[in-house]
């Protein structure tokens, strides 16, 4: 598979090739260190997928993936980026992208991503599946926490961040016994029994860090 | 030309400034005798002393200069003083500026009356006593003085802190991207050169240390994102101000737990410097409600006008006393006027103790992109 890589980064483009050279079914066919440059690349040469960083100097991100998608509609690009997925990543996807990584990702998932693509598929980390899944189940229905009161949210949030029913009580200025009250009506609303349940789903559906 | 041809330049002097401005006062009368008296006995205070012998005249100079103070006949042909100082006060430019009336008769208390009405600040029968007129003549234009050296340096301070404040963010900004994109480059390619290495060893101990080695370069690439982000995020500039808020609306949920609910129009992309000072007054004002509100509940709405962007922030929280408002020491609200003041917006703060505040947000958008 022909891969062209695309970093304005010397050290991350090194990296890449070498990455890449152990595995033999991809072969490096070009590299390029700005959007311009991709496009010029583009001209000449054939590439199957192509390895984007999203912030090179230049053309903004979103836009090289749609002309890229545009002019050549039979070939894959897969943004590598800085960025964290959640904020980025759908917005690539929209734009055309195959595929989204951070650079934080393993290598092995990058490879397996460029062999994914390269056929035709597209590649979401399960990271990003988890969420987009998420979101489909949260338009469906209202989510447990959205039948919470607005106090009895904040208190599900203290709760999830690990913080005792002394603690919230103080700095809530209201008594343990209020807090308690809040705690039991919680568990009941969203169906759960302990605190370790409530900070399961605070962290899976991304309510607390 | 002639100099030119001869190469030779003729440099001259701009003309001194005075050091201080010579005030303006109008004198107004319809008599020239009068007004050359008037003339000569405030010409000891050494101001600049201008005339005028109709009302109609007094108007064409008040629309063209700022007086320290205009000294107004009341009797005069055409329109009288009282309809000139009316009409001097009618216009934005000259509402305050203050006048003395003088008039001959003695007998028109009434129209002293009239004259307070329409603003006067102070009047004098003729004949008038020179040393009463110079005493009071001399306190305008004294007032006049201080008036504009609190205007001058009002104003410097203002641009001080508008530079203030456009230095800190262009220094955010670089500093953001300098170790966003340098840093966390380096710490990629750095992993990259690990995972090669790991990849070719067979010793379990070593590669156990490269494991450790990559997730420790991990989490060194998530404190460098965060530092960046906090500094300026980058969605401000990618993506615009509409993304920006609400991503940051939700950040402040997550880190605090109490509920935002914000209202986005669609996404567009607007002036980066309006962007930036809405962000960042936004962002002032979450800062706020985190730290004093006690708030459950924040509702956020952004929108998008043909000629300004507004936002308005809600909480359900304590409220906001007028005297914490006006107090002194209450410098975020201020660099939130300030920073909104510099594009020619505002921000208003209403709320009573026990039922939340509101915070409104004005700022007009600049015709070019």
């Amino acid at each position: 598979m022909k891969v062209l890589i695309a970093d304005d980064h010397p050290v991350v483009r090194q990296g890449l090739r070498q990455m890449l050279a152990v595995e033999q079914d991809l072969t490096v066919v070009g590299e390029a260190r700005n959007g311009q440059e991709v496009v010029e690349i583009s001209r000449r040469v054939p590439w199957e997928v192509a390895v984007l960083d999203y912030n090179m100097p230049g053309k903004n991100g979103l836009e090289l993936i749609k002309e890229l998608r545009q002019r050549y509609p039979g070939r894959a690009v897969l943004v590598l980026s800085m960025y964290p997925e959640d904020r980025y990543a759908v917005r690539a996807l929209k734009a055309g992208a195959a595929g989204y990584l951070t650079k934080e990702s393993a290598p092995e998932e990058l490879v397996s991503a460029i062999r994914k693509v390269a056929g035709g598929g597209r590649y979401v980390t399960p990271t990003l599946g988890e969420k987009l899944a998420l979101e489909l189940e949260d338009n469906r229905g209202k989510p447990l926490h959205e039948t919470l009161s607005d106090r009895e949210y904040q208190v599900m949030w203290m709760i999830a961040s690990g913080k005792t029913v002394r603690q919230i009580a103080d700095e809530l200025f209201l008594s343990p016994n209020t807090v308690s009250t809040h705690r039991t009506r919680i568990l009941r609303k969203m169906n759960m029994k302990s605190n370790a349940e409530l900070m399961h789903y605070a962290i899976a559906h991304h309510l607390v860090d | 030309m002639n100099d030119l041809a001869h190469g030779v330049t003729v440099e001259t002097e701009p003309p001194l400034e005075p050091v201080v401005d010579k005030a303006k006062i109008l004198l107004v009368d319809d008599e020239p005798k009068s007004l050359f008296a008037l003339q000569e006995l405030l010409s000891t205070l050494g101001q600049n002393l201008m005339v005028a012998q109709s009302g109609e005249e007094a108007l064409r100079l008040a629309l063209r200069n700022d007086f320290a103070v205009i000294l107004l006949d009341v009797r005069m042909p055409g329109i009288d003083g009282f309809e000139t100082a009316r009409l001097i006060r009618a216009r934005d430019r000259s509402k305050s500026t203050p006048i003395i009336f003088l008039t001959a008769a003695a007998d028109e208390m009434t129209s002293m009356f009239r004259g307070y009405e329409v603003g006067a600040v102070d009047y004098l029968m003729k004949p008038v006593v020179p040393e009463v007129l110079k005493s009071k003549v001399a306190v305008f234009v004294e007032l006049f003085r201080k008036t504009e050296r609190l205007r001058e340096s009002e104003d410097k301070l203002r641009r001080l802190a508008a530079h203030l404040i456009s230095i800190r963010e262009e220094e955010r900004a670089h500093i953001a991207r300098e170790i966003h994109d340098e840093l966390g480059q380096v710490l990629t390619g750095l992993k990259m050169e690990v995972t090669w290495l790991a990849k070719r060893l067979k010793d379990k101990p070593l590669i156990e240390k490269t494991d450790s080695m990559c997730l420790l370069i991990d989490s060194t690439i998530q404190t460098v994102r965060k530092i960046a982000t906090g500094l300026r995020p980058e969605m401000l500039d990618d993506m615009g101000l509409v993304a920006a808020v609400g991503w940051q609306a939700k950040e402040f949920q997550k880190r605090t737990g109490i509920r935002c609910r914000a209202k986005l129009p669609a996404e567009s992309r607007f002036d980066i410097d309006v962007s930036t000072t809405m962000f960042r007054i936004f962002q002032e004002i979450l800062t706020n409600v985190a730290r004093h509100s006690r708030a459950t509940r924040v509702d956020i709405e952004l929108a998008l006008g043909e000629a300004e962007v507004s936002l308005e922030v809600v909480d359900n929280g304590v409220g906001i006393e007028d005297q914490e408002l006006h107090a002194k020491k209450s410098l975020g609200l201020l660099g939130m006027q300030e920073r909104a003041l510099l594009f020619g917006g505002d921000v208003r703060i209403t709320g009573s103790p026990g039922h939340g505040t509101r915070v409104s947000v004005n700022i007009p958008l600049r015709k070019s992109k």
